[in-house]
């Protein structure tokens, strides 16, 4: 008797079963077309590094600060540097070595300018180690279609901020805005102070404290 | 569209063209039977083609995937692609191997499956050969199948093939026995065991043997399912425990022959199906063959349907399911089928 219920509601779960395989037949994939659809990327995606260049100028935002040469744990970021004729430091050199990078997005913490950032994009296979190690232009062209919000602007450190004089850094800082920008674009040279106006604050803060440890040397790799 | 004419036009032309170049009438018939022939050959190999994309575009939706996307429209051409790369491969002779046997063992699978389709009634008219032991022949000519399994588990000296070989041998004989029985109610009813006449017998839909022997059609499907050794019952090449069963040692054109094998199978039991208990090529309105490949190919899906639903037996299960379960009930079927009919 144990065995004849056994067979009916077998016979029943196997009817059942039919049922649950026929409606996954009649619902929708869920596969994405991968080389003609493209998942929608999180806005804080971890990605491809890359540098932001200001939207109006088209500059990049770096300052040659390498705070994040500093900050990265794996010392994928390469920075070469030397002092303009401002006072500045201006960028020889920066390079991302893609091989080793972990994607922690520690560099875009550690920066105060807006300049690095981890993107969404992931499509940067190669066929040689060599050419995954991205230079300057590169990371530039990558950024340039990356929309990004600035960042609420840290008060300056302490130490830092006092010793430079603010008119002196508005200044340098708008004229080297101006300088380049005016080389590349002229008609955006005028907009250009207002952005360093904006960016003031950390304009005077981060040179400031970078200058001090490192002013013996006229290059600094990290 | 009806077809009707084909075979009669074919013989007709090639009469006509022997007589007129005076030759014997003996060639005029070889000629014809090897065009009949190739007609069907080619039908095959269409539907073997079909029905591969159909089972790679059902598993895909089944899984709520896509499938075969890229070759073509919905991936149309994946087949043939795939053929050709088949074609391409180098045919590997390991070198242990039982030459003759391995070399003849998918040759005489492709040849068992094809041979079949003599007498299935393709549409009104349109049947290769007539035999009047039509669903014996077909019976008798598909249990070579073992032999062919058999030959490639021994031949291709390899343990997990001939443990393929062996499975399957054993499954397909326990099922022949079911299958047989269920359809000996069909039998019964038509008191004929030609193909045409069982046809003939359910002109009417009320007529159809699914449903005055739906218990031998379940019976015959399941038993066909496991004849074609196909999930549940696939366990002559169970992937995770025999790698890929009697044919792991074959690659290449002979691997395909093997493939093409299996559909036809497929192809075959479906239309078995289709002809014995849902009234062959008889319907209305669409030409009767369009009637035949709906009714098979329902079938087929059908049987990938079971595919995609049910989990793998076990070896003793696979026994225990066809001793104990499918041949009472087939026994039944014939006893209930033949104290309500005569």
């Amino acid at each position: 008797m144990a065995a004849k219920i056994k067979v009916y509601s077998g016979i029943k779960n196997l009817i059942i079963g039919l049922g649950v395989t026929i409606r996954h037949l009649f619902s929708h994939a869920v596969t994405l077309q991968y080389p003609d659809e493209r998942w929608e990327m999180p806005e804080r995606s971890r990605g491809v590094v890359v540098l932001l260049s200001d939207k109006e100028t088209g500059d990049l935002n770096c300052t040659a600060c390498i705070l994040c040469a500093k900050a990265c744990p794996v010392g994928a970021i390469w920075i070469e540097r030397h002092r303009g004729d401002d006072k500045r430091w201006k960028l020889d050199k920066f390079e991302i070595d893609n091989t080793i990078c972990c994607y922690c997005g520690l560099c875009e913490e550690a920066c105060n300018f807006d300049a690095i950032k981890l993107t969404g994009k992931y499509e940067f296979s190669a066929f040689d180690k060599e050419s995954l190690t991205y230079d300057v232009n590169r990371l530039q062209e990558l950024g340039l279609d990356v929309d990004y919000e600035p960042k609420r602007k840290k008060p300056a450190p302490k130490p830092a901020a006092t010793p430079q004089p603010k008119p002196a850094t508005d200044a340098s800082a708008g004229e080297a805005k101006a300088e380049s920008a005016a080389a590349a674009n002229p008609e955006a040279a005028g907009k250009s102070p207002e952005v360093a106006e904006k960016k003031e604050q950390p304009g005077d803060s981060a040179p400031a404290a970078e200058t001090k440890p490192d002013d013996n040397n006229e290059e600094k790799g990290a | 569209m009806e077809l009707t004419g084909l075979f009669k036009w074919l013989d007709g032309v090639v009469a006509s063209i022997v007589s007129a170049l005076g030759l014997p009438s003996w060639v005029a018939q070889l000629i014809e039977m090897i065009g009949v022939a190739a007609i069907v050959l080619g039908v095959g190999a269409v539907m073997i083609m079909f029905l591969v994309w159909w089972e790679r575009k059902l598993s895909g939706h089944f899984q709520q995937r896509f499938g075969p996307m890229r070759t073509g429209w919905h991936g149309w051409l994946q087949t043939i692609a795939d053929g050709i790369k088949l074609i391409q491969k180098e045919d590997i002779l390991p070198r242990d191997i039982d030459r003759s046997v391995f070399y003849w063992s998918p040759v005489i699978m492709f040849c068992c499956s094809f041979a079949a389709f003599a007498v299935i009634p393709w549409g009104r008219g349109l049947i290769p050969s007539d035999l009047n032991i039509g669903i014996l022949y077909i019976l008798a000519i598909t249990t070579f199948v073992v032999i062919s399994l058999l030959m490639a588990g021994w031949g291709s000296n390899n343990k997990y093939a001939l443990l393929g070989g062996m499975r399957s041998a054993a499954q397909i004989i326990s099922y022949e026995v079911p299958l047989t029985l269920s359809i000996l109610g069909v039998i019964m009813m038509t008191q004929s065991l030609s193909m045409t006449a069982i046809v003939a017998a359910q002109d009417k839909i009320y007529n159809w043997f699914i449903f005055r022997q739906p218990l031998g059609f379940l019976v015959y499907l399941v038993a066909a399912t496991a004849e074609t050794n196909r999930a549940p019952f696939d366990i002559p090449e169970a992937e995770q425990e025999l790698v890929a069963g009697f044919n792991i040692e074959y690659s290449g054109m002979r691997f395909a022959m093997f493939f093409m094998a299996e559909y036809l199978n497929l192809f075959l039991i479906s239309a078995i199906a289709a002809t014995l208990f849902l009234g062959g090529w008889q319907g209305p309105l669409l030409p009767s063959w369009i009637w035949f490949l709906l009714k098979t190919l329902f079938i087929v899906f059908i049987v990938m349907w079971f595919k995609w639903t049910y989990p793998r037996l076990r070896v003793d299960q696979l026994m225990g399911f066809c001793w104990k379960f499918l041949l009472p009930l087939a026994f039944a079927n014939i006893i209930i089928s033949g104290f309500l009919y005569h």
